[in-house]
């Protein structure tokens, strides 16, 4: 399978980790997080908002200023796309 | 009028650095029409010659998808720009080539790459022929390094030389397989007989609309008629059927490995895969082993941490807040007065005001894990870890944020696809300390345990973090498994931080603690107060206080807790600090010249101590924590919450209680 898809497939399988995933397809893990963003800016997997986002529309925000921990990864789930998708062609 | 030249790429390759470079100063910052994405425009200078540079948004690709992404397309579609610089980050050819490709295939003809940030090519080992490159992508190709201003004088010629036509471009364009381009043809042929054709590349619109984008749908759709346009929707539907797929994840993947040849022929020498620091770093600190410990290890040494430096700074600030309350206390003639500025105020508030140096030292080595970027690997441990004990995976993200706050923790259940696994997890999450509870774990086992101050926390955050997991387990015997949709986790590299943000982070967060001593703490102590004094002061047993504490007493007294730590949890509801305060206030009234610290180790032992701690930590979450439970999933489930952490906080308080006895004799 080539590439971008295969990305796009493992992932759905529950790889978690880019770095795995490099080491499964024999490629780089840049290229991994390249694909990511492909994968991303065609509307395939999407940003997981956490963090920041979350502390922003927080009730308490008023009255607290930093309780929220921002842990600096990223992380990207299954759109709804691939489920339309799979409906499609079913 | 001037000639316009449009920087266009992906994110972060450097096209606002290269914008900077190519007009120096004489830039003007303003928003896209009827967005608010950021516009900048300046003015390139070269031989006595203006032209207006304008920087695009970032983009992986031209598709429709965001604000960016079509303000860069219709600009570019618009011929707006007499040049395109497509600026490359040359050390990740292949996700910038992609874009590069979008562009190419819409038709465009007057065409620069910037290959930037070659320097770091150049390090990374990659090696290129950059006249073989201009042969294969057909375009004229410059290296660049925008940030020392390599290759920039080159590149203003080479912009300068397309915008007058003198040099002829002749782009590559991805093919296809012979599906696909038939059915490009196909389309195309259709298109011609439009409008359409004078004015966009017929090739890129046919290959839009087998990606099904909405916007070049509805633009043909107003040239060629519902009739037509259905017939080439249904031939689309048939390649779908026979794809199994969406035709744009074909394309794409099609694209991909066409650049992935052509790449080929030009970079003669591909990156070393090296091991980096922070692929070492990540084999141990990721481990589904030396992970967790190292997890175990890392929140150790930063209480130990903490205690080491903020103890002794902790207890002049106690004896200070004494010495305050006796000073003050000299010039109020009112009795009453006296002992609600005194024992309640200064007594409640300020025993937790001393904690202010403990409590910056804690964010600040929060703020170090988090900036350095080891939180994200804390949270990959996690995720590991909760999926063994039938969590769902996403559930790592609120019971990461837990340890900050679990009302936000609460809320980011939402990240969670199913109604079930989130009722789980909001359930659970209060189980993970907090930092208002990592307050009271930090006071307690300061005052009570001369040694081993950092390993009494840590085993505090073992048990409720253990008691979390155990929980999952149980609970979810008792939810039928939701199904959850995958994702990845993409851990930025390590950084060492940078102490000016670090202090500045820690600030903003300990003001919080400030701010609410002003406030919940300081209504807390006051609560206290009058609670202890009337009608009768405390230690003639007829204070409200003794009567409500002495109420709860049978129970408490199971895990050797007297009517104090009751009314202290009972306090604890509103914030978790007020247990703290609550001892600040009783033991303030009738005059004890003693630090606090001193009077709790007269009145408690550790084992005590070390159960209230505990209790104090799983018995309820707080109020603002159950109202946000309640928000998210209902009155019942906020009910059974604070039913669960109730009833598990008094068996666990009561079973270590015992335990502890008996190993001690
Ligand atoms: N080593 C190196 N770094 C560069 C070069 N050009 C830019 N950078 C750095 O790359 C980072 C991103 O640069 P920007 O100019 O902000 O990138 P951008 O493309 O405008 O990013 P967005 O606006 O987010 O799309 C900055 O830290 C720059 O200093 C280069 O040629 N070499
Ligand atoms: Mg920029």
């Amino acid at each position: 399978m080539a590439t971008i898809e295969e990305v796009l497939e493992l992932i759905k399988s529950g790889y978690t980790n880019p770095k795995e995933i490099a080491r499964v397809m024999g490629i780089s893990v840049e290229e991994v997080s390249g694909i990511i963003k492909i994968l991303e800016s065609l509307g395939y997997i999407e940003k997981v908002k956490l963090g920041s986002s979350v502390c922003n529309r927080c009730p308490m925000k008023k009255i607290c200023s930093g309780s929220c921990i921002h842990f600096k990864g990223q992380i990207y789930q299954i759109s709804e796309k691939n489920s339309s998708n799979s409906s499609k062609t079913t | 009028m001037k000639k316009v030249i449009a920087l266009a790429g992906n994110p972060n390759v450097g096209k606002t650095t290269l914008f900077n470079a190519l007009t120096g100063l004489r830039q003007h910052v303003g928003n896209w029409p009827g967005v608010t994405v950021e516009k900048k425009e300046g003015i390139m200078k070269y031989k006595g010659r203006e032209f207006l540079v304008v920087d695009l948004p970032g983009t992986y690709s031209l598709t429709a998808h965001s604000v960016d992404e079509l303000i860069a397309r219709n600009f570019i579609l618009n011929g707006n720009a007499d040049v395109i610089v497509d600026v490359v980050d040359s050390s990740c050819l292949m996700r910038n080539l992609f874009l590069t490709m979008e562009i190419l295939e819409m038709g465009v003809k007057n065409i620069v790459i910037a290959l930037n940030k070659i320097d770091l090519a150049e390090k990374k080992g990659i090696t290129f022929n950059f006249k073989k490159m201009e042969k294969v992508l057909g375009i004229p190709v410059v290296p660049t390094n925008a940030k020392d201003g390599t290759g920039i004088e080159d590149l203003k010629r080479k912009i300068v030389a397309v915008a007058d036509g003198r040099i002829t471009v002749n782009p590559v364009v991805p093919v296809y397989d012979d599906i696909i381009e038939r059915e490009i043809s196909h389309i195309s042929e259709i298109l011609k007989e439009t409008a359409l054709a004078e004015r966009y590349n017929l090739r890129w619109l046919a290959i839009k609309l087998l990606t099904r984008d909405e916007e070049v749908i509805k633009l043909v759709l107003s040239h060629l008629g519902h009739e037509k346009m259905d017939e080439i929707l249904h031939h689309i539907g048939e390649l779908e059927e026979h794809y199994k797929k969406s035709l744009d994840i074909i394309i794409a993947n099609q694209k991909y490995e066409f650049i992935d040849n052509l790449i080929h022929q030009f970079v003669t020498h591909f990156a070393e895969q090296k091991e980096t620091l922070t692929d070492q770093l990540d084999r141990i600190l990721t481990h589904p082993v030396y992970g967790m410990l190292s997890l175990l290890a890392i929140f150790y040494f930063l209480f130990k941490f903490v205690f080491t430096v903020g103890t002794p700074l902790q207890e002049s600030l106690d004896s200070f807040f004494g010495v305050l309350g006796d000073n003050i206390g000299r010039y109020i003639v009112n009795d009453t007065l006296r002992g609600l500025i005194v024992d309640g105020i200064i007594g409640g508030v300020g025993s937790v005001l001393s904690f202010f140096p403990l409590v910056f030292l804690l964010f600040v080595a929060m703020s170090l894990l988090e900036d350095s970027g080891y939180m994200a690997r804390a949270a990959v441990v996690m995720e590991r870890i909760m999926r063994k004990f039938n969590l769902p995976g996403k559930s790592f993200i609120p019971m990461v944020l837990a340890f900050g706050c679990n009302v936000p923790a609460v809320m980011a259940t939402r990240a969670l696809d199913d109604e079930r696994d989130r009722i789980l997890t909001m359930i659970i999450n209060p189980l993970v300390p907090c930092s208002a509870r990592m307050v009271v774990i930090t006071f307690l086992a300061g005052v009570f345990f001369e040694r081993h101050k950092a390993l009494v926390a840590i085993s505090i955050y073992a048990i409720s973090l253990g008691l979390a997991l155990i929980s999952a387990l149980i609970l979810s015997r008792f939810v039928i498994k939701g199904e959850e949709s995958p994702f990845i986790i993409e851990l930025p590299d390590y950084l060492i931080p940078s102490w000016k943000s670090v202090v500045i982070h820690s600030w903003e967060r300990s003001k919080e603690f400030l701010k609410k001593a002003g406030t919940v703490i300081l209504a807390g102590a006051v609560a206290i107060w009058y609670l202890s004094n009337y009608p009768q002061p405390v230690g003639t047993g007829l204070s409200y206080a003794e009567i409500i504490g002495r109420a709860l007493e049978p129970v408490t007294k199971l895990m050797g807790l007297d009517w104090k730590a009751a009314v202290s949890l009972i306090f604890g509801i509103i914030a978790k600090e007020n247990v703290i305060a609550t001892y600040g206030v009783i033991y303030g009234i009738g005059g004890n010249e003693e630090a606090l610290g001193v009077l709790m180790r007269q009145a408690m032992s550790p084992l005590q101590a070390f159960v209230l701690s505990l209790v104090t930590t799983l018995y309820l979450p707080c109020i603002a924590t159950i109202a946000a439970i309640r928000a998210e999933g209902g009155t019942k489930w906020a009910l059974v919450a604070s039913l669960y952490n109730l009833i598990l906080a008094t068996v666990i308080g009561i079973l270590v209680y015992h335990l502890g006895l008996f190993i001690m004799g």
